[in-house]
């Protein structure tokens, strides 16, 4: 594998169609068959993959880092709730795994995700309240509008949360949280800390 | 302009308090279980108002503040007038005077399931009552009481519909009977429906006693029991 070398910016020729296979980053302009690049990023050449039938060696852009981590489904992210309703809660999602995003994605928590038992007796309310954070898992890449999440395990679920007087609260079992202020116990569905 | 001379907590029971004034010290009462109401708020070892309005307190323990306002916060168990604003798959929109539209499930009926959904057009008066109200989610109403019966929710028909403030809601609603409804009861024969988020629907057999009961109604908010009796006998004079 070659060492990247210069710099390209979008629409820099890379190469011939002829001679290269276009990779991450570059595309192949049909009308005169050449190859641009389409990311801001370094030129790297590859060799093709041995036994495919196209011996063409591949060049892609690499390096960029203009959109920090993306989340992939089995992935467990950091989210802030912002919204709850009767069957779903929204979440903004922060961090994937240890590193947090350049921009929020929305997440949906679904009623029959947020815990694995009695998922059909679930109360939106007593699980999440706007303002949380909460570890959950990605299901899936879900609609154009948000990922889908789940809580349904021990260590998933809301890590972090204030109460109505304003105090961080501090977990008390899987179901609920208390005030260190005023003594109040509110209900949540709680991750569990494994130290 | 009188000055509060002690801050004893028994000294704003029944009185004004405005948001801010500190109306119990909690460390001067030890070992009592206090059940605090709507506009009171818990600052460690203080209570403090929140709202504008009267302090009360019933024995043993429950402090409130009583107010007026135009404005309907959903509280659950309350029993409302909604007009329909929408009807979408599973729910339909109501509107309650609320920060929020409410959602009234479209089985929530007695004897409702999914084939004898009923059709309510845009601008439609129901009588409900609020089962959820949590903050920041819309409120969930329904039309039957807590074991199912249908028990006088739903649409009401014909009649006129005003609205008033929370307080004199709770007024008409409270018992012994308000002097106004006293008052107009003995002359005239009407049907009124109160909800507590500011609205009252009146229907009668002609428009003159819908007209007049909705106006003595209307003018009873801040009359004292004799001048609300004065002000009905002289309504009644003009249409009889």
């Amino acid at each position: 594998m070659e060492k990247a070398d210069d710099m390209v910016t979008p629409g820099e020729l890379l190469g011939r169609a002829n001679d290269l296979k276009p990779g991450k980053g570059a595309y192949v302009a049909s009308k005169n068959n050449t190859i641009y690049a389409s990311l801001t990023g370094f030129r790297r050449i590859q060799p093709s993959t041995p036994g495919s039938p196209d011996q063409r060696p591949i060049v892609e852009v690499i390096g960029h880092k203009a959109h920090g981590p993306v989340p992939e489904p089995g992935s467990v992210v950091i989210a802030r709730v912002t919204k709850v309703m009767a069957r779903t809660a929204s979440v903004d999602i922060m961090c994937v795994g240890p590193k947090s995003m350049r921009e929020k994605f929305t997440g949906i928590i679904r009623q029959q995700d947020v815990r694995a038992t009695e998922i059909d007796k679930v109360d939106m309310h007593l699980s999440f309240r706007p303002g949380d954070i909460v570890r959950a898992v990605v299901l899936s890449l879900g609609d154009a509008r948000a990922y889908y999440l789940s809580t349904a395990k021990n260590e998933l679920g809301v890590v972090s949360a204030e109460s109505s007087a304003g105090a961080t609260m501090v977990p008390i079992s899987w179901t609920e949280m208390q005030c260190p202020l005023t003594g109040q116990i509110e209900q949540r569905k709680v991750a569990k800390v494994i130290s | 302009m009188e000055n509060k001379q002690s801050s004893s907590p028994a000294s704003f029971i029944d009185s004004t308090v405005v948001p801010g004034d500190v109306v119990l010290d909690l460390s001067s009462m030890t070992n009592q279980t206090i059940k605090l109401g709507g506009g009171l708020r818990q600052d460690c070892d203080a209570i403090s108002a929140m709202k504008a309005g009267t302090l009360r307190f019933l024995k043993p323990n429950k402090y409130w503040i009583e107010s007026s306002q135009k404005r309907y916060v959903p509280c659950v168990e309350d029993t409302v007038l909604g007009i329909v604003v929408d009807s979408k798959a599973d729910n339909f929109l109501i509107d309650i005077k609320g920060p929020t539209l409410a959602f009234l499930p479209v089985l929530a009926f007695e004897g409702g399931t999914r084939r004898n959904i009923p059709k309510f057009e845009l601008g439609t008066l129901l009588y409900l009552r609020v089962v959820k109200a949590n903050f920041g989610m819309n409120p969930e109403l329904s039309c039957t009481d807590a074991s199912g019966k249908a028990a006088e929710f739903g649409p009401l028909k014909d009649g006129y519909m005003f609205e008033t403030s929370t307080g004199l809601s709770r007024k008409l609603l409270g018992s012994p009977t308000c002097p106004v409804l006293e008052a107009l009861g003995k002359k005239l024969s009407f049907e009124i429906a109160v909800g507590l988020n500011g609205r009252v629907w009146v229907n009668a057999a002609s428009p003159d006693t819908i007209v007049v009961a909705a106006n003595a109604i209307m003018n009873s908010e801040s009359l004292s029991t004799a001048q609300q009796i004065i002000m009905v006998e002289h309504l009644l004079k003009n249409i009889q």
